[in-house]
């Protein structure tokens, strides 16, 4: 499944970035937001949620979230 | 010796660096306020006796392969430019994605100090760093620093100076990587962030995890909702406009022009046996003109400091959170929000904030609606126009505001339109910093900071303009002094007379005043202010009261300048919806890198002023009097035909659109054949 369906507060392993976009992919990976990491969606808003990686928040919308599947 | 600072965005390295240099660049508090590289000397007292320390401060990364140009900068800067020591802000809250970056430049064979900032808010988080194991485990010194109240920054440069000549030697080495092949690279990463991840819990504890939720998540939770954090946005710009134009700002302006009009009185005093050209050229021209401009600077520096107080609490990266959905829907990102508030500020910085904006189309539309946001140096024109004609209703200023992100949005839409935009997946990441109470210092040092930027352009520009003005005023062509009574012979009269014509569709009549002041605005935008006092002989514009008091009954701002109300708002409007100054098209152009994009930056720009003021005037003047006002028809025309313009360029890019696409479908059933 993706982020857009993870429970809010639960710590999830990274499986995969499913994306085209290879600079978003890159990006992300500098983040420390790559499979075989944990991530955790922290609350969610209408609009997207907000995510704990290593030791940053982050806002993302639903595009972003349906693209990192856990 | 050449001591760089770089780190992740947002750590604090800019904040370090005007604290070691006295430098007052802009800070903020969210990923990618500083967009270029800057250079200054270190102050003495960090750095006692010895050679001089240069510092040089980079724009944030998170790794040395760069993504955005700002990212490339600071790559490319420590790999080739091989500064004597490398000091790295490490953002101490977040050492698990910082080392990262730590190691890379650890790599480099260039000495680096690690300034673990931000040690405070870890204090308060109950985090500890043991900064002696990580010293070991990095193979390079490491000091606890908070650049905000400036601590530890001597031992990070004495450390600096220290290691300079030595080498580094890398506590990580990466080899045999073949960089052309991207799974190759990734591997190697990973392998890297391992490391960093065995190192992070040797050296820290922690006892609250950022994975709990927390208080400030609970203020997120309310500030980016979609509804509520809108309003308050709304109401958060209103209240920095309402404080600015209307509450603050004027007060402290009124005990300014009293201080310019008998700074103005005293000197025609000391000249009143020179020659009566020379007396008014100095008089009215210089005084005169540069006063009326240096008069706003209350109004201008109090949004300075407020805005500085927004950028500094981390309210922003929350704003961009709100806008984002609606940006997107007109082809914009959230991160335009930056520029746009920034913008408010002065357009040139707005511009150039737009290079943290990934995508190319949404970075070229962004530059290109930034200046439609009233900057700095508008709200003096603003400001005049709100108190001579609308008794200082402050509705007006804030109504600019709101008709400038409405403009934005429209324009937005537009531009992608001609641009034959397509939806494609745009992704939205921005990071959300702590928050924090802003500092009212700082926020006082950027106000002085960019007050006085104010201060020297009008001491230099529009002092320069003023005087040409007075003295294009003065004289007719036959370089005689212009007689009283006579003024339509001027130089000046002449020269923008032409132009005076295009602007009667917008003010009613035919005013080379006002087009002179149009015209000289394009240098800088405060010249609206500063010509219009020269050529009407008006310096005190804030206390208008005082001057139909002066003058006698009915010689108030409004009756010399002759214009309606509805002219007054539409000559306002053209104004500030027109092109930028010219120092703004040249940021635009250095951000859009097309030739293209800025003629039609340029383009959209002119039309949508000209509209925007055409449809006030003529609407306001049939709303008050029951007929169009002067210039209706060749107004309407030149609108018309602005929008027949518009309408071809839409049909072109449809066509071409219609054509990629059958060209598309063509071979895509070419290849299932």
């Amino acid at each position: 499944m993706d982020l857009t369906y993870a429970q809010e507060g639960k710590e999830y392993i990274i499986r995969e970035i499913a994306t085209d976009d290879e600079e978003l992919d890159s990006f992300l990976f500098t983040l420390g937001c790559y499979s075989g990491e944990p991530v955790t969606v922290v609350s969610r808003t209408r609009n997207g949620c907000v995510i704990s990686v290593k030791d940053g928040r982050y806002n993302i919308d639903h595009q972003l979230a349906s693209a990192i599947l856990i | 010796m050449r001591i760089a600072f770089a780190g992740n965005p947002n750590s604090g390295k800019t904040t370090m660096y005007n604290a070691l240099t006295g430098r007052n660049e802009r800070v903020g508090n969210w990923a990618g306020v500083t967009v270029e590289k800057k250079e200054a000397a270190i102050k003495k007292n960090y750095c006692a006796g010895g050679e001089e320390l240069v510092a040089v401060d980079l724009p944030g990364a998170y790794s040395m392969s760069p993504f955005t140009s700002e990212e490339s900068i600071t790559s490319s800067y420590v790999r080739n430019e091989r500064p004597d020591v490398i000091i790295n802000i490490v953002d101490a809250t977040n050492l698990s994605r910082s080392l990262f970056f730590t190691t890379q430049l650890l790599e480099l064979g260039v000495p680096v100090v690690v300034a673990l900032n931000k040690s405070d808010i870890n204090e308060k988080k109950g985090t500890s760093i043991d900064s002696v194991a990580l010293s070991d485990q990095l193979g390079c010194p490491v000091v606890n620093t908070v650049s905000t109240s400036a601590c530890g920054l001597e031992e990070v440069v004495q450390a600096a100076v220290s290691l300079k000549g030595k080498s580094q030697k890398a506590p990580y080495v990466q080899t045999g990587v073949d960089l052309t092949d991207k799974h190759e690279v990734e591997k190697a990463d990973r392998r890297r962030f391992e490391f960093v991840n065995r190192i992070v819990p040797k050296v820290e504890t922690r006892r609250t995890l950022t994975k709990e939720r927390n208080v400030q998540d609970r203020i997120d939770n309310i500030l980016t909702n979609p509804v509520i954090g809108l309003i308050i946005f709304a109401g958060v710009m209103f209240l920095v406009f309402q404080i600015s134009q209307a509450w603050a700002g004027p007060w402290f302006a009124d005990l300014l022009t009293g201080r310019i009009d008998a700074f103005g009185e005293a000197v025609g005093g000391w000249m009143e046996s020179s020659s009566p050209f020379l007396q008014s050229l100095v008089v009215d021209g210089i005084i005169g003109g540069v006063g009326a401009v240096i008069g706003f600077l209350p109004l201008v520096m109090v949004m300075y400091f407020l805005i500085a107080l927004l950028e500094d609490c981390g309210y922003m990266a929350r704003a961009t959170v709100v806008l984002d959905p609606i940006f997107k829907k007109v082809g914009l990102s959230g991160k335009s929000v930056i520029p746009f508030i920034i913008g408010t500020g002065c357009a040139i910085p707005g511009v150039m904030a737009c290079r943290t904006i990934r995508n190319e189309r949404e970075r070229r539309a962004t530059a290109m609606l930034t200046s439609f946001m009233p900057c700095g140096a508008k709200l003096p024109v603003i400001a005049l126009f709100a108190g001579a004609f609308f008794a200082d209703a402050s509705w007006v200023g804030t109504l600019m505001y709101f008709v400038g992100i409405f403009l934005i949005l429209a324009c937005a839409l537009l531009v992608n339109t001609l641009a034959g935009y397509k939806v494609r997946k745009s992704y939205f990441i921005i990071e959300l910093p702590e928050y924090k109470t802003p500092s009212l210092i700082r926020a006082f040092y950027s106000m002085c900071g960019r007050g006085w930027a104010y201060i020297v352009k009008a001491g230099t520009i529009i002092l320069v303009c003023n005087t040409l003005v007075q003295i294009m005023q003065s004289f007719n062509w036959q370089l005689q002094v212009v007689e009283e009574g006579m003024e339509n012979t001027s130089i000046l009269a002449s020269v923008a007379g032409p132009f005076a014509y295009l602007l009667i569709p917008i003010v009613g009549f035919h005013a080379w005043q006002l087009a002179a002041a149009a015209v000289t605005g394009f240098i800088a935008k405060e010249n609206v202010v500063g010509t219009l006092a020269v050529c009407y002989g008006i310096s005190n514009f804030i206390n208008t009261d005082e001057l139909a008091l002066m003058d006698g009954a009915g010689s108030s701002v409004a009756a010399v300048f002759g214009l309606t109300k509805a002219a007054a708002l539409a000559y306002l409007m053209f104004n500030l919806f027109t092109p930028p100054c010219f120092a703004a098209i040249g940021a635009m152009n250095s951000e859009m890198k097309s030739a293209k994009w800025l003629w039609g930056g340029i383009g959209l720009q002119l039309g949508v002023g000209y509209a925007a003021g055409f449809l006030v005037y003529q609407i306001g003047t049939l709303a008050a009097t029951g007929t169009v006002g002067g210039g209706f028809v060749p107004g309407l025309t030149a609108v018309l035909a602005m929008a027949a313009v518009i309408i071809y360029l839409i049909r072109r890019t449809n066509r071409r659109l219609a054509a990629e696409y059958e060209l598309e479908s063509n071979s895509a059933s070419r290849s299932a054949a």
